[in-house]
């Protein structure tokens, strides 16, 4: 009953209202609306999204705050409703300043959210300040143009100011076309559509070849077909690059965890099970970092993956130099007994943080320079997390090339790992060799736990599942060799990405472990044997 | 090329050995005839034999012949598998009741080529047969290319950790991560009856008994001496025109078989058989055992491997908290200071940490 | 054996056979500490492994319950003291330490198991010992041990209102679904009721797509622009069910939104996601996700406010390594569990399994939930509330639809 009321009220004020040039929304009956049940919120959404083209600038600024609330739960649904904000709750239909702030939220039901994200959108095309918001605006709106009333748009671009702006509203507009009654129109629509070339193009095109007008009509079959033909070429080149940044990624990630491993085991022959653990170390002191930038400079808050790379490296490569001190070096004659002693570390290590730290993930910052990605094109998405993660190896592999073959201590590193007897008779100290490239080896590894925080979770366990993937990488490359463990990870991690949408992901890794033992069992010096006496 | 004084004196092993040898029959005769004990620490007894018997197949091959296999949890599952599928086929046979696998991977009926698993020679049979060809076809190409050392303890323990990937499949067709479970009756005897501990344990503990004595004659006879100078020094031992292609392969299946007999002990002890037993880590802890009993001892690996169990068993349920630190502390001990094992301790003269650089057996060639 | 004389082998064979045989015929090695006083109750939650983050708090939970009803004056003139354990996520070790907890601790109850794996290999231990295990997990069902209380809902009163709700109107009219799961029985049984459950509602087979990955999975790169394709082929509303467990879940939702889709394009029903699992993510990208359990956070009623500062007291009494403001809903059942366990012990004046599993029969407890939860005769499930709850920006979950009572539970599957 007390609906019908207010729907006829709703009425009354409209017609009320036909005289004026622009339509006024009723602001009190949809913020009734909106703190009604989730049927009423569909319906407030609905009337906010229609109202928005013949509003008012004022109206259509205080839609797009209306259903921003909704969205952020700021609605606070008390008697009178009004919307929460740091500066002071404001009444939600005349955004006065209201006294109270109380009142529950309504809940967004998954069926109402993309609607009140549609009428923010909406709303902001036309009420928004700043060119760049109002762009913003239209970029949600165009995944969902054919929903949308054809009239919106063309308003909206009557009202823009901005002409490259203008051009872009008239562009999605042509789009939202697509079932409009002029065959014409519906072409423009097509070729429209074309050109953003993803998946959900070609079911909106392709779905045209059941319309009548397909069979009836050639300039539309033509049209229709010359889409859908566009939009698959485009679609099969942004399938290859997706798989091709998919595997680089995993590529970047095995490279990074096996980088320091495969100097370590070049150098001395020696298996460092712990490897795992330091890359978890890296992370752990990536975490100290941000907390302490947090807690001293939170303006750095946002750099703290940049400003913890030094300190990663040193304290890694500490524990490292620490642990080969104590441990390695009174093993190097007994290669087997210090893989299971580095195990016993690695046990060590991982409970020791289990213990002092927690098993619970870690909570990173997700810097507003890495969260999201940017859609190339099509179906292509670049996610700032793993760019930063391939960028990041990238620049390893150069730092790591240009220690080895541009320092001192890379040309003793070399020289020890090709003939450790004559390196020490022309006075190389080869055990500060090996202590040294210790620390470089367990400083990459952290490093590679640094790069792995946006992207995996770290906890104290994160170590183990690098171990058997790293050391294979490392083996396939051919001990010793820095290009060899970067052209096994880039193949294992490519191929890994080929195979796993056919067969799943576990049988992927099992394809790709077994063609590796294979291999080695035929070549057991991996790709790239090292010139120099095997020891 | 080894260095004396680290070498335990033969007296010492051989009493040892004698003693370890005995201790196991003891407790076989102890388990299967003294009224008073529970059930539950037969069962442990039984567990702990499972165990010893698989670090002695691992000390034949790291021990004796310098192979270092990561990977030894592979044959342990083949044996506990094959056994489970018998148990399984037994269960529907002498009850009826169709087990949980059916129902959770979605079979009318157990598969039928696991039918004639129902009988127990054609179980044990398989679980010997399946583990010698994986471990000869495996060993064969190994050792023919001349992998050995540290690739071949890292291949191995990919091999084991790709067979763990496999079975954690549920469409692999074994129970997936479930693997098997709810074993009703063991030659026809329910096993709740307390006959049935009793008699596994003792079983265990015999066949490991039998196993030293058998290691031990092998190993003191032409063929240990043989793979002993294989370790030491292959080329040479090529050069004087032995064929340790067929010495290395010899005894990588025998540890292989007695790896699976392990297993097939193992799982209707404890009831459950699943892909953990193939995770890297077990298999790294075998050699964690033989490490620290000694190795290329037998005896050292059964000490290390009821030492380090029985310490595992009694922590994980009061201090749980503790083991792993145990574990770790033991090892990197071993590592450091015991370099032949706990029996080192009998000595009393550890290799001090101030002497780093000691050749041990095995070890010779990275 | 040259240099070796009949003495020294004699010394040293009986030595060491008297030290194997002593811990044989030893008193045992775990002893309790009063013999008479204490009756125990055996917790089975892992603290390390893959599971430690999510099981580990549980141990603290089932302590907690135990202070409040010793406090109260205990159960039959006894106090109740917890003995924990690590089963390492290993699921054998669980079957392991539940026969010792049985056979030698005499523990009167055991509490335990998340992943139904573990459950599955406990099983039968607490069959062959008669013993009494409460399991705090919805499961895929179709198992009823009069061994097993299962504490949490099996799939008719979880999963299939969640989904009815994601295909209703007042959902987003789910029309076609991509299930991901972890690659073991839970998620395997879970997916082939739904399969049946949308035949049985005339759904095509081509509308839905299952994959599978191992425990402990992280690389969801592809397998997201898997679901990304799925969702965008025509059909109509694509959902996704995700039944992967442990840390794969904050890795798939991790990629999930920085690969930029949001509920409103494909949403995500998380059956085994918790509030635990959102740590450390920026759920902004998420709001909307869904999850069903029998018990959410924001549920209201005085019992969940008192819980809720037991809770956070217990954390700051104890430092337990776990945050004091996130509750999950294997908490509060293993929390219910040890109350009912008590409830029953209590009506029945014993601790003998058999008379605590007569008792069960008309328990009713007022869980943190809110609702009142029950046992009947008829086997050993608790009837328990249903809520389905949205992510929101706090990592989070606000309830989104609750039932409007504990409808019966349904052991065994129709599809």
């Amino acid at each position: 009953m007390t609906r019908f009321i207010r729907k006829a009220a709703a009425i009354v004020l409209a017609i009320a209202f036909m005289a004026a040039p622009a339509l006024a929304l009723d602001r009190a009956a949809i913020v009734a609306q909106a703190c009604g049940g989730p049927g009423s919120m569909t319906e407030a959404a609905a009337a906010l999204t229609a109202g928005v083209a013949t509003a008012s600038k004022d109206d259509a600024a205080w839609a797009a705050t209306l259903s921003g609330a909704a969205i952020e739960r700021t609605l606070k649904c008390g008697s009178p409703p009004v919307i929460a904000a740091p500066a002071g709750a404001r009444d939600a239909a005349t955004l006065a300043p209201a006294t109270s702030a109380d009142g529950t939220s309504p809940l967004l039901s998954l069926k109402n959210r993309p609607l009140f994200e549609t009428a923010r959108a909406a709303a902001t095309l036309f009420s928004g300040v700043t060119q760049g918001e109002r762009g913003a605006a239209l970029s949600a709106l165009e995944r969902r143009a054919g929903s949308l009333p054809p009239e919106l748009f063309e308003k909206a671009a009557d009202a823009e100011t901005d002409v490259g702006l203008k051009e872009r509203i008239l562009g999605v507009g042509q789009a939202a076309l697509l079932n409009s009654p002029d065959v014409s129109k519906r072409i423009s629509a097509i070729e429209r559509i074309s050109v953003s070339a993803d998946r959900r193009s070609l079911t909106q095109v392709a779905g045209l070849k059941t319309d009548p007008a397909y069979a009836t009509d050639q300039a539309f079959k033509a049209a229709v077909d010359a889409g859908v033909a566009s939009i698959e070429r485009r679609l099969q080149i942004s399938n290859a690059l997706n798989t091709l940044y998919n595997g680089l990624s995993f590529a970047s990630i095995l490279f990074m965890a096996s980088a320091g491993l495969a100097i370590i085991f070049g150098l001395m022959g020696v298996i460092n099970l712990a490897q795992g653990e330091f890359i978890m170390i890296g992370a752990y002191v990536t975490y100290a970092v941000q907390e302490v930038l947090r807690a001293a400079a939170p303006d750095l808050l946002d750099w703290y993956l940049i400003v913890a790379i030094p300190i990663v490296f040193l304290a890694t490569a500490g524990v490292g130099v620490f642990l080969e001190a104590t441990l390695v070096r009174r093993l190097y004659t007994r290669p087997l007994m210090t893989l299971l002693a580095t195990w016993a570390v690695s046990l060590l290590i991982v409970n020791l943080v289990r213990v002092g730290v927690g098993t619970q993930n870690l909570q990173f910052v997700t810097p507003s320079w890495m969260s999201g990605g940017h859609l190339l094109m099509g179906d292509f998405i670049v996610t700032w997390n793993r760019l930063f993660a391939i960028v990041f190896a990238a620049a390893t592999l150069v730092l790591t090339w240009v220690v080895l073959k541009r320092t001192p201590l890379g040309l003793n590193i070399r020289a020890v790992t090709q003939n450790r007897a004559m390196a020490g008779c022309l006075g190389i100290a080869t055990r500060r060799v090996d202590m040294m490239a210790f620390g470089l080896g367990s400083g990459l590894a952290g490093l590679a736990g640094l790069a792995l925080c946006p992207i995996y979770n770290v906890n104290p366990q994160m170590g183990s599942n690098f171990i058997v993937d790293s050391f294979m990488v490392v083996v396939l490359g051919g001990v010793g060799t820095l290009a060899g463990t970067v052209i096994a990870s880039l193949g294992v991690g490519q191929i890994n990405v080929l195979i796993e949408p056919l067969y799943g992901a576990v049988a992927a890794k099992v394809i790709v472990l077994l063609m590796i033992i294979a291999f080695l069992q035929w070549r057991p010096d991996g790709l790239f044997a090292v010139k120099g006496r095997r020891k | 090329m080894t260095d004396k004084a680290h070498i335990l004196s033969r007296a010492f092993e051989d009493r040892i050995f004698v003693g370890v040898a005995a201790a196991v029959a003891l407790a076989a005769v102890v388990v299967a005839l003294f009224p008073g004990l529970s059930g539950y620490r037969v069962n442990i007894a039984g567990q702990l034999a499972c165990f010893a018997l698989l670090a002695l197949s691992l000390d034949l091959i790291w021990g004796y012949a310098g192979i270092l296999s990561l990977g030894h949890g592979l044959f342990f599952a083949i044996g506990g598998y094959v056994i489970g599928m018998h148990l399984l086929e037994h269960a529907v046979a002498t009850t009826g009741v169709t087990p949980d696998i059916v129902q959770f991977m979605g079979w009318k009926a157990l598969p039928d080529w696991w039918g004639p698993l129902e009988s127990f020679p054609v179980a044990l049979v398989a679980a010997l047969g399946v583990s010698f060809a994986v471990a000869f076809v495996f060993g064969w190409v190994s050792f023919r290319s001349r992998v050995g050392g540290v690739y071949f303890a890292i291949i191995t323990q990919a091999l084991v950790y790709v067979a763990m990937l496999l079975m954690f499949r549920n469409d692999t067709g074994f129970g997936g991560n479930n693997g098997m479970t709810g074993f009703q009756t063991i030659f026809g005897a329910p096993f709740q009856t307390p006959g049935v501990a009793k008699g596994l344990a003792a079983t265990s503990l015999l066949v490991l008994f039998a196993a030293l004595v058998a290691c031990r004659l092998l190993m003191i006879g032409r063929f240990g001496r043989l793979l002993v100078a294989t370790r030491d020094d292959e080329t040479r031992l090529r050069s004087l025109g032995y064929e340790t292609l067929r010495l290395k392969l010899g005894v990588w299946c025998l540890s292989a078989v007695l790896a699976a007999i392990a297993g097939l002990l193992y799982v209707p002890q404890v009831g459950i058989i699943n892909p953990r037993v193939l995770s890297p880590e077990l298999s790294l802890e075998i050699a964690v055992w033989c490490a620290i009993g000694g190795r290329g001892r037998l005896a050292g690996a059964v000490i290390g491997a009821v030492l380090v169990n029985a310490i595992k068993f009694s922590l994980s349920a009061t201090m749980p908290e503790l083991w792993p630190f145990v574990l770790a502390g033991l090892v990197i001990l071993v590592a450091l200071i015991f370099p032949n094992g706990l029996l080192d301790i009998g000595r009393w003269r550890p290799t001090w940490i101030s002497r780093p650089d000691v050749l041990q057996p095995g070890d010779a060639k990275p | 054996m040259s240099k070796f004389d009949r003495r020294s082998f004699l010394m040293t064979t009986a030595g060491l056979a008297a030290g194997a045989a002593l811990p044989l015929a030893a008193p045992p090695l775990i002893r309790s500490a009063r013999a008479a006083g204490p009756v125990k109750l055996g917790c089975l939650f892992s603290s390390s492994g893959t599971m430690a983050n999510l099981e580990g708090r549980m141990n603290f939970v089932a302590k907690m319950a135990a202070d409040e009803i010793n406090a109260a004056g205990g159960v039959n003139g006894s106090t109740i003291e917890v003995v924990t354990s690590d089963p390492a996520s290993d699921w054998p070790l669980y079957a392991q330490i539940g026969r010792q907890m049985l056979a030698e601790t005499k523990v009167a109850a055991l509490f335990g198991c998340w992943t139904s794996v573990s459950r599955k290999s406990v099983l039968p231990v607490v069959e062959q010992n008669d013993g009494l295990l409460f399991y705090p997990l919805h499961f895929e069902g179709d198992e009823n041990s009069k061994n097993v209380v299962y504490v949490n809902s099996p799939p008719a009163s979880s999963v299939l209102p969640a989904v009815d709700y994601l295909m209703s109107p007042d959902g987003v009219e789910a029309k076609r679904f991509f299930m991901i799961g972890s690659d073991y029985v839970w998620p395997r049984t879970i997916n082939k009721q739904l399969k049946g459950y949308w035949k049985s509602k005339g759904i095509e087979e081509s509308a839905w797509k299952e994959e599978y990955v191992p425990f402990s999975f992280s690389n969801f790169q592809t397998i997201v622009n898997q679901i990304r394709a799925f969702a965008d082929a025509p059909g109509g509303k694509c959902v996704v069910v995700l039944t992967v467990v442990g840390s794969s879940i904050p890795d798939f939702m991790r990629e999930f939104a920085n690969q930029g889709i949001s509920s409103s394009d494909v949403p995500v029903l998380g059956l085994d996601m918790v509030e635990a699992d959102l740590e450390g993510l920026d759920t902004a990208k998420m709001v909307g996700h869904l999850n069903c359990w029998a018990y959410l956070q924001q549920a209201k009623g005085d019992a969940n406010v008192k819980f809720l500062k037991s809770w956070s007291d217990y954390v700051t009494k104890t430092g337990a390594p776990f945050k004091k403001d996130v509750a999950i809903d294997p908490m509060v059942s293993t929390y219910d569990a040890v109350h009912l366990w008590a409830m029953a012990a209590k009506k029945a004046g014993s601790f003998d399994v058999p008379e605590v599993r007569k008792a069960f029969d008309g328990l009713s407890f007022d869980c943190p939930s809110g609702y009142k939860i029950g046992m009947t005769a008829e086997n050993n499930y608790v009837s328990r509330g249903v809520f389905i709850g949205s992510v929101n920006e706090t990592q989070g979950f606000d309830v989104l639809w609750q039932s409007p009572d504990t409808p019966k539970p349904v052991p065994m599957s129709q599809y």
